[in-house]
């Protein structure tokens, strides 16, 4: 389900099921240089973590992407989305990014760290086979935390 | 292969509420159908999104067959890939949404190895025979919506969805 108020009422009827909560995390770059590889990695994120609701929709919820600035202080913001998302029902939490610095916050159980693929160039019948892989290698990681733990 | 030989505009009529409109859909569609004069329907033909699969190649066996159309939200157009299970029912083309009705994940022909012969949701176990029929004890309450269908130039073709008439 989306972050959007009409789902929300839906997600707090059915909170048995919708198990999931899935933080999609977005560093912002605005310099001259890196704006646009910075936009080209959100437009992957949020490309893939799209497809990813759709494919689950009754089960996961999809935050908006939580954005941060390049110098911001990524054990902080994990500190505190964990304190926040521990007030909820969600029995999982994934988070997607595509900054690489994630990986070594080790507090933060299953950080999802795709390499940001530059879709923006790719006709639509390509970028949606490439956007359909990449899900391909998501969907099995949720798969098997369901399969564990539910 | 993108085909674009029927224009995606020509599905701008069956825009959805929003990126989250796909289960309202399921509901408001058929109300909308029933609202509208039953002779009209039979002339539907120009709404329909040609796609790139041959008609010759399709079985008994449901394959995914995608489909896109631009979808105006507020002022924000968007291009919208859907998709349907798409089979043979002796020359029948039926054509059904993979949109679960427990709560909407999408769900997938023989996706559980076990029930190769039905669809399978993955987010909780709900499954469906091939006609669309939700099977007892497994979540879902209803059979999966239907696609009309028809074929076009030796192409499948996805019209509008309505409730299931297979069950
Ligand atoms: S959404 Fe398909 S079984 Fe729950």
């Amino acid at each position: 389900m989306h972050f959007i108020a009409k789902e929300i009422d839906q997600y707090l009827n059915q909170q048995d099921y919708v198990d999931t909560a899935v933080v999609p995390l977005l560093q912002l770059d605005l310099s001259t240089n890196g704006m646009k590889p910075s936009a080209g990695a959100s437009e992957y994120l949020q490309t893939l973590t799209a497809l990813l609701e759709k494919q689950f929709k009754g089960r996961i919820l999809l935050l908006p992407p939580v954005s941060y600035a390049k110098i911001a202080n990524r054990q902080r913001i994990a500190d505190e989305l964990s304190e926040e998302l521990q007030q909820t029902g969600f029995k999982h939490v994934f988070y997607l990014t595509t900054d690489a610095e994630w990986r070594t916050i080790e507090s933060l159980k299953n950080v999802l760290w795709l390499p940001a693929i530059p879709i923006e160039d790719m006709d639509q019948s390509f970028k949606k086979s490439v956007m359909e892989d990449q899900l391909r290698q998501v969907l099995p990681l949720f798969m098997k935390e369901w399969s564990h733990h539910s | 292969m993108s085909n674009n030989r029927v224009s995606r505009r020509q599905f701008l009529g069956y825009t959805l509420t929003g990126v989250g409109g796909f289960m309202a859909a399921g509901m408001l569609m058929p109300m909308v159908r029933f609202a509208v004069d039953p002779i009209l329907q039979q002339h539907e033909g120009g709404d329909f999104v040609l796609t790139d699969q041959a008609v010759a190649d399709i079985t008994e066996e449901p394959v995914r067959v995608d489909f896109s159309f631009e979808q105006t939200d507020a002022w924000y157009v968007s291009e919208v890939t859907n998709s349907a299970w798409v089979y043979k029912e002796g020359d029948k083309l039926i054509a059904l949404s993979p949109v679960c009705k427990h709560l909407g994940c999408t769900v997938n022909w023989a996706g559980d190895p076990e029930q190769p012969t039905q669809f399978f949701c993955p987010c909780h176990a709900g499954r469906y025979e091939k006609n669309g029929q939700n099977i007892p004890g497994t979540p879902p309450l209803g059979p999966l919506d239907e696609y009309e269908v028809q074929e076009q130039d030796g192409f499948v073709a996805i019209g509008a969805v309505r409730d299931n008439t297979l069950v």
